[in-house]
């Protein structure tokens, strides 16, 4: 079998294998799906490391052939989505909390192969076929993973938000592949589309709906922090942050520059989506109280950097974007695995039950605090470096307050990581965790590897920048100049005020909420307008799902459904109307005259005689 | 006679005249009969099958009993009618065989059994007819056996029922008499083979078109569906809605895809009349609380799509209007059998008053989510592919607003179908005592038709090559 192929018939494979073995057996399930992903991720390596290569087969006439090719960028993102996946079924090995664990694995290999699959389809239409498979996978892992209802609604939301932008992403994907008259990615490289006329801004838009819903960002982000209470941590450590995220900027860096040519007005477009998604998600998630859910919003204005990045379309931006997407992955999978190990240690991710846990859970403090000075963008860690290359890239296109607004985010990034660190590490343990041990080896290993990414893509930001990004810039057709090393220039100082900033705030919020760190916030969170801001957002009231369910719903099928009973009306008498009034009329001339009938006979042969004779 | 022509000819007149076999058959004892029935379906499912080694290669068959005045009864089999043929003999054979138990509760039940069969041997003479007049007469005759049908409980509801099925199909069937009567007297012939490529008034054109929209319950004539869907048992209904309302859009088809080049402004019109359908009756689907009216309503929404297909003119979403077809009677063949076992266990049509039945009937469940997910669109399932050609196939015939009435229909397909899975089957349970799983052939028969429909999304290379042959070798004026 050729090698592209492995990554993703071995884990669907392995997926419905698992499907067969019974409930009860203890590690065989995990052992099977933790094989299975490690030797993917072994065939990704070595397709990462190999020229590019490309497979195809006739698939569904008419030019559309299955077609999978490994060029940089996709051979990067592949490794990416597999080790990711090794990574998480390590993890889950010993995670409670994910239900069945015979489907959860099931969940994370099929999840796992379509994602592969996406990532390596040239085709549009194989990545589309691969893309929105995954809804259904994304389904069952939250609904199995609680017993509760809540899961079974958070899964529809995502299932429901996802699904109807998959259809916006169809949709641009047959008028683009109509417009270029191909559907092949890199046929149509060759000859980008331009956004000069009507159906090519149409179909842009409608890609451009597709990547950021799937990577999650403003609007169509709501279903996450929903899933961080509804369903489990390896879950959110695993889809949300990791390979939605890594699809979606995948596939909006490639509709943005290596199908499309944007203009000003797009460009735009997409910087004020992502500097709109890095603020609304981060003031949501300052003022959290519940350990995932914060993580999640923080999952949501992430994307919002990426977008950003990509957005700039200058090949530093993009750069920064892309290096964005693997370190966000990275460090939040990371963060959400010490949410994971912390909910399974402590019995909770309320922030007001937890605190001083460093002492009890050495290792998981110390990853979650390289993770969350890696997502504040310190120095010297990966998150710095690619923020910095996404400032360079923006300031680089004159829009300062583009650049302002992304430092304003950072700014309340570190602010709500210091009060997440302080409240669940530090301070005062409570009485019912004094017990408190630390995580298994199996939880522990995942994290201290992704860790270790996250100091060594930062102290060594030149190697991922060399092996990675790089040459996905040059699969996606761009020139570019030098992308790393550390300056102490300008940026650095305003890195260092922000950083300096958000500590004042945390003591701030410190001294306003009694010393309590799971307060910090409050004092934006009950300042005059926010709070009342705050309020509405809590009651989903901005919600695009839940505004869209509630008001647009009801009425709109409403109204349909009283056009179909108007139907059925009119079906249903106007023809026994129609006869009854025809019968009638007819009836009152049988009246038994015998002049009527003359006068009628009459009549009706005047008419004939002239429209035979008189009119011809 | 070669044998691919006994194929043909056995295939349309044994059922037809099996079916007044079966009174006697009854006679004899019910088991007999019974197998009889089941026979006579499968046999006419491999007779059709069978003439598909045939028009793969190439070739065609053909037989011909001579009438004067060119009415001759000419019996054709092409790739499309083979194809149709098919399906729908296909989806009756299940139909009959899923009968055997659901249907033992009732009455009548030999004329439920003749009937079937009448109707799947005037199916088949519709199909393989390659005479407009010998097509009405066969019409005619499937709406005489679903009228019966439709009627199968002798309330007086469900007469009523019963007759407005008949009336609306009937005045349709008599609009595209006169078409029929229009296009002999513009060509002086109803061979469809001759008159290939010919082209057709806008009049004639229109009131055939009258006749196809009644039969395959598109707007203004859908409502009869989900009407006849309520009265009689799901199987009928799994009948009209996945075998019957296809006869339309196999009219269209046969008459406007592969024989009438049809004016453009015409096909538009159809675009717009199927938009509506699919946006009026999935309305209608998010609103009901009938789970028979919900998926019939969705019929008449997913009709549309193949609708679409047919009239945009382009090869691609001819193709894909072909699959549809396919993909189509599959899945909503598993969501009426599925339908027919919560009924029969919950003993209730009221979708309030399920809830959280996935526990206690997790097969039924997981079949329903299957097949509404092919319905949906979602790979790996084979629908997806169908929506995607016709969705490409719209982008191609380049009308804004058609496309756009099709996504807000596609996303409202979405909606209904996960309403009606989450009612059913999570939610909260609405005080009913945990009906228990349908019986084994039952649940083997839903879950069997789950996974074809995953199983032609896998193999989906096999039937889009068959399309895309028969649209390449039979299309007319498409792009």
């Amino acid at each position: 079998m050729n090698l592209i192929l492995i990554p993703i018939i071995l884990p669907i494979v392995s997926a419905l294998a698992l499907l067969l073995i019974s409930e009860r057996t203890r590690w065989l399930k995990e052992l099977l799906a933790i094989a299975a992903s490690i030797v993917s991720l072994l065939a990704a390596a070595n397709l990462f490391l190999l020229p590019a290569q490309t497979l195809s087969y006739a698939w569904l006439g008419g030019g559309i052939s299955f077609t999978l090719s490994t060029d940089t960028l996709s051979a990067f993102l592949l490794l990416a989505v597999s080790l990711f996946s090794a990574a998480i079924s390590i993890y889950s090995f010993s995670s409670p909390n994910k239900g069945s664990a015979k489907w959860f694995f099931f969940n994370l290999l099929m999840t796992q192969a379509f994602a592969a699959g996406a990532a390596l389809s040239d085709n549009m239409v194989a990545m589309l076929f691969f893309w929105e498979g995954l809804l259904v996978f994304l389904y069952t892992f939250i609904a199995l993973s609680q017993e509760t209802k809540a899961a079974k609604r958070t899964a529809m939301k995502a299932f429901l938000i996802n699904a109807v932008t998959d259809l916006c992403l169809l949709t641009g994907v047959v008028i683009t592949g109509y417009i270029a008259g191909t559907y092949s990615m890199s046929e149509i490289s060759h000859n980008k589309l331009t956004l000069d006329y009507g159906w090519s801004v149409f179909a842009y838009v409608l890609l451009l709906i597709g990547a950021v819903s799937k990577a999650g960002a403003f609007p169509f982000h709501t279903w996450i922090p929903d899933a961080a209470t509804d369903s489990s941590a390896p879950f959110m450590a695993y889809v949300p942050a990791a390979i939605d995220k890594l699809l979606g900027i995948y596939f909006l860096a490639r509709a943005s520059v290596y199908l499309f040519t944007l203009n000003g007005t797009m460009q735009l477009v997409l910087m004020t989506l992502g500097a709109v998604t890095i603020l609304v998600a981060v003031m949501m998630a300052f003022v959290q109280k519940d350990y995932k859910r914060l993580l999640s919003y923080h999952a949501v204005s992430q994307t919002g950097y990426m977008i950003l990045g990509i957005g700039t379309l200058n090949p530093i931006g993009i750069a920064g974007g892309l290096f964005h997407m693997i370190n966000h992955a990275t460090y939040k999978s990371c963060l959400f695995m010490t949410a994971g190990s912390v909910e399974r240690q402590a019995g909770t991710g309320d922030l007001s039950k937890l605190g001083g846990l460093f002492r009890a859970m050495p290792i998981t403090g110390l990853c979650f605090l390289i993770a969350a000075a890696a997502i504040s963008g310190i120095a010297p860690l990966n998150g710095f470096f690619s923020k910095e290359l996404i400032y360079k890239g923006t300031l680089d296109t004159g829009y300062t307050w583009f650049f302002i607004a992304a430092e304003l985010g950072s700014f309340l990034t570190l602010a709500s990581f210091l009060k997440l660190g302080h409240s669940v590490y530090f301070g005062k343990r409570p009485e019912g965790l004094k017990d408190t041990k630390e995580a298994p080896f199996s939880m522990l290993l995942p994290m201290m590897a992704f860790a270790g990414i996250c100091v060594a893509f930062g102290f060594g930001a030149r190697l991922p920048v060399q092996w990675f990004i790089s040459p996905s810039l040059e699969a996606l057709n761009l020139q570019h100049g030098l992308l790393f090393g550390f300056h102490a220039d300008k940026l650095y100082f305003v890195s260092v005020i922000v950083i300096l900033a958000a500590v004042l705030n945390h003591m701030l919020g410190l001294a306003a909420g009694g010393g309590k760190a799971d307060k910090a916030s409050d004092h934006i969170h009950y300042a005059p307008v926010l709070k009342e801001t705050y309020a509405l957002a809590e009651r989903r009231v901005f919600d695009i799902y839940e505004l869209a369910m509630d008001k647009v719903v009801p009425p709109v099928s409403y109204a349909l459904f009283k056009a179909d009973r108007f139907f059925d009306w009119a079906i249903d008498t106007v023809p026994s109307g129609v006869t009854g009034l025809l019968s009638g009329a007819s009836s009152r001339f049988h009246n038994g005259s015998y002049p009527l009938y003359m006068a009628l006979t009459l009549a009706g042969a005047a008419v004939y005689i002239l429209l035979v004779g008189g009119f011809k | 006679m070669d044998l691919p022509i006994q194929m043909l000819v056995t295939a349309v007149a044994v059922p037809v005249f099996g079916a007044f076999l079966i009174p006697i058959a009854a006679r004899v004892s019910v088991p007999v009969r019974n197998a009889f029935a089941v026979l006579l379906g499968l046999f006419t499912f491999f007779a059709a099958a069978s003439l598909l080694k045939l028009v793969i290669g190439g070739q065609t068959a053909t037989w011909t009993l001579a009438f004067p005045r060119g009415f001759d009864l000419i019996l054709h089999a092409d790739m499309l009618s083979v194809f149709m043929a098919s399906v729908s003999a296909f989806v009756s054979a299940i139909i009959l065989i899923y009968s055997l138990d659901y249907i033992s509760h009732y009455e009548n039940q030999t004329e439920y059994y003749a009937m079937v069969v009448l109707f799947l041997g005037s199916m088949m003479g519709l199909v393989f007819s390659a005479n407009l007049l010998w097509m009405y007469v066969f019409w005619e005759m499937t709406g005489f056996a679903s009228w019966r049908l439709v009627g199968f409980f002798r309330s007086d509801k469900d007469v009523a029922k019963a007759n407005k099925t008949i009336l609306v199909t009937v005045f349709g069937a008599l609009c595209m008499l006169v078409g029929i009567i229009m296009v002999y007297f513009d060509h002086g012939t109803l061979d469809l083979r001759s008159l290939h490529g010919s082209a057709i008034s806008m009049v004639a054109a229109g009131f055939i078109l009258v006749g196809i929209l009644s039969k395959s319950a598109t707007l203004p004539f859908s409502t009869w569906l989900p009407d006849a869907g309520v009265a009689p048992s799901t199987v009928t209904s799994l009948l009209h809605a996945a075998v019957l309302v296809k006869i339309g859009v196999y009219a269209y088809a046969r008459i406007f895809g592969v024989t009438f080049a049809a004016p453009e402004a015409f096909s538009s019109a159809v675009l717009y009349i199927a938009g509506a359908s699919a946006l009026v009756s999935a309305g209608a689907a998010l609103i009901d609380t009938d789970i028979k009216r919900i998926i019939a309503y969705s019929t008449v929404s997913q009709i549309a799509f193949i609708f679409l297909g047919l009239a945009s003119g382009n090869k691609t979403a001819f193709a894909g209007a072909l699959l549809y077809i396919l993909m189509h009677s599959i899945a909503k063949g598993g969501l009426f059998l599925c339908a027919g076992i919560i009924e029969q266990n919950t003993h209730t049509k009221d979708i309030n008053k399920m809830g959280g039945l996935f526990s206690s009937m997790p097969v039924t469940g997981a079949a329903f989510a299957l097949c509404s997910l092919s319905v949906m669109g979602i790979p790996p399932f084979g629908g997806f592919f169908s929506k995607f050609l016709v969705f490409s196939g719209a982008a191609q015939n380049g009308s804004l607003p058609v496309l756009l009435m099709f996504l807000v229909g596609a996303v409202m397909t979405l909606l209904y179908l996960v309403r009606l899975f989450y009612k059913i089957f999570l939610g909260e349970p609405a005080g009913h005592s945990s009906p228990k799983e349908g019986s084994v052939t039952m649940v083997a028969s839903v879950m069997a038709l789950a996974l074809i429909g995953l199983a032609l999304g896998a193999l989906i290379y096999y039937p889009s090559a068959y399309a895309e042959l028969l649209t390449n070798n039979l299309g007319v004026n498409l792009q």
